[in-house]
């Protein structure tokens, strides 16, 4: 939301069927900016990076109408100044 | 600590995520929003401004714009989860087209029901449309005049407008929208229970062990409370899920009983299970002796079409269609027990096997059941016989007010219960469940409002759907609309509704945020502030009462529909509005405008702006002089407190993420009607319906009734409206996130592939769906998200372009008025 180039990082909870849940772990692996960071038999916690918060969203409501997937919900997000991240 | 800040920011998101889901992992940090930017931006508490499950968000303000949400790890309800609608809450108020001006219709200057829309001042706007008021008031009385509110509006604007339209103008047609939500829900808990709201609470959730979806699709239309079923399911695995619909779609995935039954039939099954709980002998006969009684509905009521439709005429109990006779047990037992298993699975077209499991979740004295519904039910044109049928299964086996046997009856509307219900803005209600029909009502709301006897009207007023029909039949001829899209909501709508817009006799206003089509239809628009940039209170499903500050002033001229209606009753006097008797009795009132008899009454203005904290504006005590909404909460709860709607102290409201009431003694109530639980339960009681005189919650025999237009030769295929996950009911405000518009851009027609192909249909073609009142164009859908049995299809209304109300039936629930938005006929046809 700021003029400077910020990077919004934001974590979400993917409820999942349990027999879909590698399925959906897959296909999370493939979009860009995802990393899973915790997976147990049918939530995945995944966080996300992107220019700002509506490129976020956006993913999150594909993700969300995925088969197997029976919720997707955001649960933080930070927005950074891209000098202050190092990474 | 070797990891970048980039990786370390990525791991305490992920901390917090998992802390949210309940996941067990490694501790990396602490939940703190913002980043950088928490230096700049101020974090305020608010509840969501879209469903009626009240997820609790923070909302980032940084120079006087919400730049920001997330999910309020310290709400009961979402826990920090937010939803995909939710997330995008911070650009709701910022679409291009926000209305920042009033807009009159003129021509040469003047007003003109053929002008076109003209940017004038709010002195101008208020001066005609007083001079149309009292003009209208003059020739027709009080009942020419009319307001249509929702369950959108703060409990505070809901409870203003039921004391300007009842006390100040003397007119009972007040209606939210909600009608079209949740009436059939509110009269049957009315009905069965004496009180309206449900006993239990989202608690419920975790407690449970079979879940009944009866209608719902929870999966897109209440996701967060979607997301603590599934975790309820997914880590009890002796939990089972029934989802029961007229097509399939993503709630099912998750079903173990997945029933697809053909539209209307649900209350077949409904007394299918009856009858399985009561012939192998699971009926629990102490709580049925000790806490129910049995009645029987009148039968062959109508489907509250005009007086002079043939199906009007021809129903024999239309007249008498609320009306209850008692009966006992045995009689009610002989009633159900024609709903045989082979009758109910050959009407329906379920499987007997799934119903059989379905009934046994009820009748199964171990298992406790949650069941839920929204719109399959209410929207039914035996919509308050299906909510009282569900309420006799929990009844008949005892399975209600403790955790995790809970009938739930769930809501679309942020405040439709603390708004459209609570504070009384149907048509026949005064706050806290009293009805303007009973005298003592009356009089104890003239007494708290401040206001002479006589001045409220003891007839109920014209409901949402007759509103418009009276005002095609110019019979209401000033009509004032806030806070909803009736044009694109109401059934029927290109002959009911839009003519009564247009007809020359009548003056339309609509007060709204965004230019919809209802507010393109009006004489006056009046730009209205939205959510946070106004202090509210709403009220969610739970009965949990949850209030927020003023975050940010709205846009250019825009007013809270509070300022609105407080600022347009300065233009009148009580001896233009009140009858000359009334005056004659009350001298003391005469000559003074209905702002100072409404609100400047000793209690509205009893508080003092100093009490607003300094950090937080508010636009309506700047106004007015005085802390308006602790005001007019401080006379609202005097109805409720000691009557069992006891609220907190108005202050406690603003520190807390909403309290369940009644709240006594500090202490919210999750569970009604059982000792130990409900504090208005007297010790030896064990359970007490007491919002009956009798204490005893009703069984009601009602049989199945058919639907009041049903595929024929001609129009052969069932419609069904509703909605998606990406767009809140009209979309006036999704549509306006570029997000969400993008994915799901247009309305569609959900259907079968072998429909379409039996018509020359492929995936994507473009279509009319027509019905014999109306039509729209769309594209056909027979791989999408809803799956849909032969014979029925899908359409969600969220489209501006596309409305689909043009092709529905006005035919309503003849108890609760509520429309039927589920069930017409239509063919398909390619273009």
């Amino acid at each position: 939301m700021t003029e400077e180039a910020t990077i919004h990082i934001s974590s979400a909870v993917v409820s999942v069927l349990p027999d879909r849940r590698d399925e959906v772990l897959r296909m999370l692996a493939a979009l860009p900016d995802v990393e899973v960071h915790h997976a147990d038999a049918s939530k995945i916690v995944i966080v996300m990076e992107a220019a700002d918060s509506g490129i976020l969203g956006g993913r999150l409501a594909e993700i969300a109408c995925w088969q197997g997937v029976l919720s997707a919900n955001m649960v933080f997000e930070q927005v950074e100044r891209l000098a202050g991240t190092g990474g | 600590m070797s990891l970048s800040r980039r990786e370390l920011l990525k791991a305490q998101a992920a901390a917090v995520a998992a802390a949210a889901a309940g996941m067990t992992v490694p501790a990396v940090a602490q939940p703190v929003a913002g980043g950088v930017g928490s230096l700049e931006i101020k974090w305020s508490k608010a509840p969501c401004r879209f469903c009626g499950t009240g997820c609790g968000v923070m909302v980032g303000v940084k120079e006087g714009k919400v730049v920001a949400t997330h999910g309020d790890t310290l709400a009961e309800v979402n826990r920090g989860l937010n939803c995909i609608k939710g997330y995008f809450l911070s650009k709701i108020m910022y679409g291009g087209d926000r209305l920042t001006t009033p807009l009159l219709r003129k021509k040469g200057g003047v007003f003109d029901k053929s002008g076109e829309l003209t940017p004038v001042s709010w002195d101008e706007a208020f001066d005609v449309m007083a001079a149309r008021a009292k003009a209208v008031l003059k020739e027709n009385g009080p009942t020419a005049i009319g307001m249509l509110g929702s369950g959108q509006w703060t409990a505070y604007e809901g409870y203003a407008a039921t004391k300007l339209m009842r006390a100040g103008f003397r007119s009972n047609n007040l209606d939210p929208n909600a009608r079209h939500c949740m009436a059939s829900a509110a009269y049957a808990f009315m009905r069965t229970f004496g009180m309206d709201e449900p006993m239990g609470c989202y608690d419920d959730f975790e407690a449970a062990d079979a879940f009944v979806l009866w209608g719902s699709n929870m999966a897109e239309m209440h996701p967060i409370l979607w997301t603590r079923l599934t975790d309820r399911r997914l880590s009890h695995p002796h939990v089972k899920v029934a989802v029961l619909s007229t097509f399939t779609h993503r709630s099912s995935d998750l079903a173990d009983i997945p029933i697809v039954f053909k539209p209307g039939t649900d209350l077949a099954i409904l007394n299918y299970i009856a009858n399985h709980i009561i012939s192998t002998g699971r009926a629990n006969q102490d709580f049925v002796k000790n806490h129910t009684a049995f009645v029987k509905g009148t039968v062959d009521i109508g489907y509250g079409l005009r007086p002079d439709h043939p199906l009007e005429v021809k129903a024999k109990g239309a007249a008498t269609a609320g009306a209850t006779q008692p009966i006992d047990f045995d009689a009610y037992a002989a009633f159900v027990k024609d709903y045989t298993l082979e009758k109910v699975s050959e009407l329906t077209g379920v499987e007997r096997g799934f119903l059989q499991e379905l009934a046994e979740l009820y009748a199964d004295p171990k298992r406790k059941v949650m069941s839920l519904w929204t719109m399959g039910f209410n929207q039914h044109v035996r919509g308050v016989w299906a909510n009282q049928l569900v309420y006799n299964l929990h009844l008949l086996t005892g399975k209600i007010s403790e955790p995790g046997n809970s009938p739930f009856s769930l809501t679309g509307q942020p405040s439709a219960c603390g708004t459209a219900r609570e504070v009384g803005t149907f048509a026949h209600r005064l706050p806290a469940d009293m009805t303007v029909t009973n005298p003592e009502h009356r009089k104890r709301t003239e007494e708290i409002w401040r206001v002479p006897h006589g001045i409220i009207p003891d007839k109920p007023g014209y409901h949402a759907v007759e509103q418009d029909r009276m005002l095609r039949d110019g019979k209401l001829n000033f009509y004032w609309i806030q806070v909803n899209n009736n044009l694109q909501a109401a059934p029927n709508s290109s002959r009911e509704t839009y003519p009564g817009y247009r007809n020359p006799d009548n003056f339309i206003v609509v007060s709204d945020a965004y230019p919809t089509v209802t507010a393109m239809a009006a004489d006056l628009v009046l730009p209205a502030a939205m959510w946070v940039e106004k202090e509210g209170m709403y009220g969610n499903a739970e009965r949990r009462t949850h209030v927020w500050r003023q975050l940010v002033n709205a846009p250019g001229d825009a007013r809270s529909d509070l300022w609105q209606m407080m600022e347009f009753s300065k233009r009148f006097t009580t001896d233009e509005v009140w009858p000359a008797q009334v005056l004659a009795d009350n001298p003391n009132y005469r000559g003074r405008t209905l702002f100072d008899a409404l609100f400047r009454n000793g209690m509205v203005d009893k508080f003092a702006t100093t009490e607003i904290p300094v950090e937080y504006e508010n636009s309506e005590a700047k106004a007015f002089g005085f802390y308006v909404q602790k005001g007019l909460f401080e006379e609202y709860a005097e109805f409720g407190r000691g009557h069992g709607h006891d609220l907190a102290p108005f202050d406690t409201y603003h520190e807390v993420r909403g309290l369940r009431w009644p709240v006594v003694n500090g202490k919210e109530t999750k569970w009604r009607y059982r000792e130990g639980l409900d504090p208005y339960v007297k010790p030896g009681k064990g359970i007490d319906f007491y919002g009956q005189p009798d204490g005893r919650a009703r069984i009601i025999a009602v049989p199945y009734e058919p639907p009041a237009e049903s595929p024929d030769k001609e129009y052969d295929i069932w419609l069904v409206t509703g909605r998606v996950l990406e767009h809140w009911h009209s979309g006036s405000m999704t549509m306006r996130v570029p997000e969400l518009y993008k994915a799901f851009p247009g309305a569609r027609v959900f259907m079968h592939a072998e429909d379409a192909r039996s018509r020359g249909i492929n995936q994507g073609a473009e279509v009319r769906v027509v019905s014999r009142r109306g039509e729209i164009r769309t594209r056909v859908d027979t791989k999408g998200r809803n799956r849909m049995p032969r014979g029925v299809v899908f359409v969600p209304w969220f489209d501006a372009s596309q409305l689909i109300n043009k092709a529905t039936l006005d035919a309503t629930d003849p108890i609760s008025k509520q429309a039927d938005f589920k069930k017409c006929a239509v063919k398909i046809i390619l273009v």
